[in-house]
């Protein structure tokens, strides 16, 4: 049996990063309007993303050279062209200091060898068996809490902690130690305002997984941690560092975007209800539900690559050195490849993909786990919440964020 | 049921669909695409993919 090693909480017991991370991702209600101006001033835009809607500072990159780029095409451009557009240099100042040497701060060819291996933990034959012994689980709990009540808050009661628990549960997690696991995950990405709770939460997930690694490869089980510690690739184990990195940016990335895509699947179609009947009448509509939230309000507004070389987008000279704010979502609401962009709708052609998880080397790795992750929690909410509707007595939902989007609540009502 | 995955990001090619934004008609059959033809998702190539159970 794994014997499971302590995790520290930070020294200042009080820290709220929860609280933090929401003024830096800024309370901003509709940053489309916003996007819409950029991109039709250009494919190539001078400044920050993250300027347009805050005046909190980013310490690690607000002094680099920075462009925007905009339109489906151009970030297209950006993110298929790996050898011009590097992502090493344009993380190493940001998710390097919070999680350290991860395959998002690598590029091709040591990328590819990483990848490589990761990704075939998280392939999508592999992630279908955790639907049932993992994922299900976890949703049956958090809904038991509600069932019989006829209300709830699903961000609060729900969405905020499936996703997370998920991870737990791969990585067995003694739940005690949950809430502390929950508060470090968060407050690592604090680096990026100089918080000095950031290095100090990045140590200790580091030493906790250090740790467990070494546990696993003594006992090692059937649980995604073992596979990862024990898989070799060309006769080479992942290293040490490259893997503590990767589990610790898990938590977020395998995570938070879980929760804020899945908060945005049930906002689209609560306040869509024609949507949200047909989806209940006809689940072979999952999917496209699923890919239309993810469209419409991708869980990360704007990514970043680096201009290796002097080059250029649509013909706008970009100079090397050049930090690029790459707009996933003027790319997923563009008027030229999405008729209509800013209306959710489950309905549309699909012929064109979303962005939502990148495209490119670096595509979203767990992508496959996420979608089992939203199909099973929609079908369990459709299942057990008849009648589901949003409660007319609360506040309606409203999303939130220029950079990582979700609604803080989403109250409704159903029949018990 | 067997298909060819992308071993770089789990993408899936499914013959009746093709890719038509990569210049795939929908029912090529597997052996047909060429080897200079990339992954729509993440751009591997053709050889960077394997028959898989799904």
């Amino acid at each position: 049996m794994t014997v499971m090693p302590r995790l520290e909480d930070l020294e200042d017991k009080s820290f709220d990063p929860f609280l933090i991370e929401k003024l830096s991702t800024g309370n901003c209600p509709d940053p489309y309007p916003r996007i819409h101006e950029l991109r039709a001033q250009g494919p190539v835009v001078e400044g920050s993303y993250r300027k347009q809607f805050t005046d909190v500072p980013d310490v690690q990159m607000g002094h680099l050279p920075q462009v925007m780029v905009l339109g489906y095409d151009a970030v297209m451009k950006v993110l298929t062209q790996p050898e011009i557009f590097r992502n090493k240099e344009a993380f190493e100042h940001n998710l390097g200091r919070s999680f350290g040497n991860t395959i998002t701060v690598m590029d091709a060819p040591i990328h590819t060898k990483y990848r490589k291996i990761f990704q075939k933990a998280f392939l999508p034959q592999v992630v279908a068996q955790w639907g049932e012994t993992v994922v299900d689980p976890v949703v049956n709990r958090l809904m038991g809490e509600f069932l019989d009540r006829g209300e709830a808050d699903l961000i609060e009661e729900f969405t905020h902690h499936y996703p997370f628990q998920v991870i737990y549960a791969q990585v067995e997690l003694d739940p005690a130690q949950a809430p502390v696991f929950h508060k470090l995950a968060i407050a690592q990405i604090l680096s990026s305002i100089g918080a000095p709770q950031g290095p100090e939460a990045s140590a200790k997930l580091g030493a906790f997984f250090g740790e467990l690694l070494a546990e696993k490869r003594r006992n090692p089980g059937t649980d995604l941690i073992s596979h990862l510690a024990t898989v070799e690739a060309d006769g080479e184990r992942l290293p040490d560092d490259v893997l503590i990195s990767f589990l610790r940016q898990l938590m977020n990335a395998g995570g938070d975007t879980t929760y804020r895509g899945t908060s945005v699947l049930l906002t689209g179609l609560l306040t869509h209800p024609d949507q949200l009947a047909a989806v209940t009448a006809d689940r072979s509509l999952i999917p496209q539900a699923i890919d239309e939230a993810l469209r419409w309000e991708g869980p990360v507004s704007s990514t970043f690559r680096y201009a290796a070389v002097d080059t250029e987008i649509e013909g706008v000279p970009i100079k090397a050195g050049t930090y690029i704010n790459t707009v996933l979502a003027s790319a997923n609401r563009d008027p030229r490849k999405f008729e209509n962009p800013d209306a959710f709708d489950i309905f549309r052609s699909r012929s064109t993909r979303h962005v939502a998880f990148a495209s490119g080397p670096h595509l979203c790795i767990g992508q496959h786990l996420a979608r089992v992750e939203m199909t099973r929690a929609l079908n369990a909410i459709l299942d057990k919440l008849p009648n589901l509707r949003i409660d007319p007595d609360k506040p309606a939902p409203q999303i939130k964020g220029h950079l990582l989007r979700v609604p803080d609540h989403l109250w409704v009502k159903f029949d018990r | 049921m067997k298909k060819w995955m992308c071993m770089n990001c789990g993408w899936i090619y499914e013959q009746e669909l093709g890719d038509p934004e990569g210049g795939i008609e929908p029912g090529t059959a597997w052996e047909d695409i060429p080897d200079d033809w990339k992954c729509p998702d993440c751009g591997s190539l053709k050889a960077e993919f394997d028959m898989v159970e799904i």
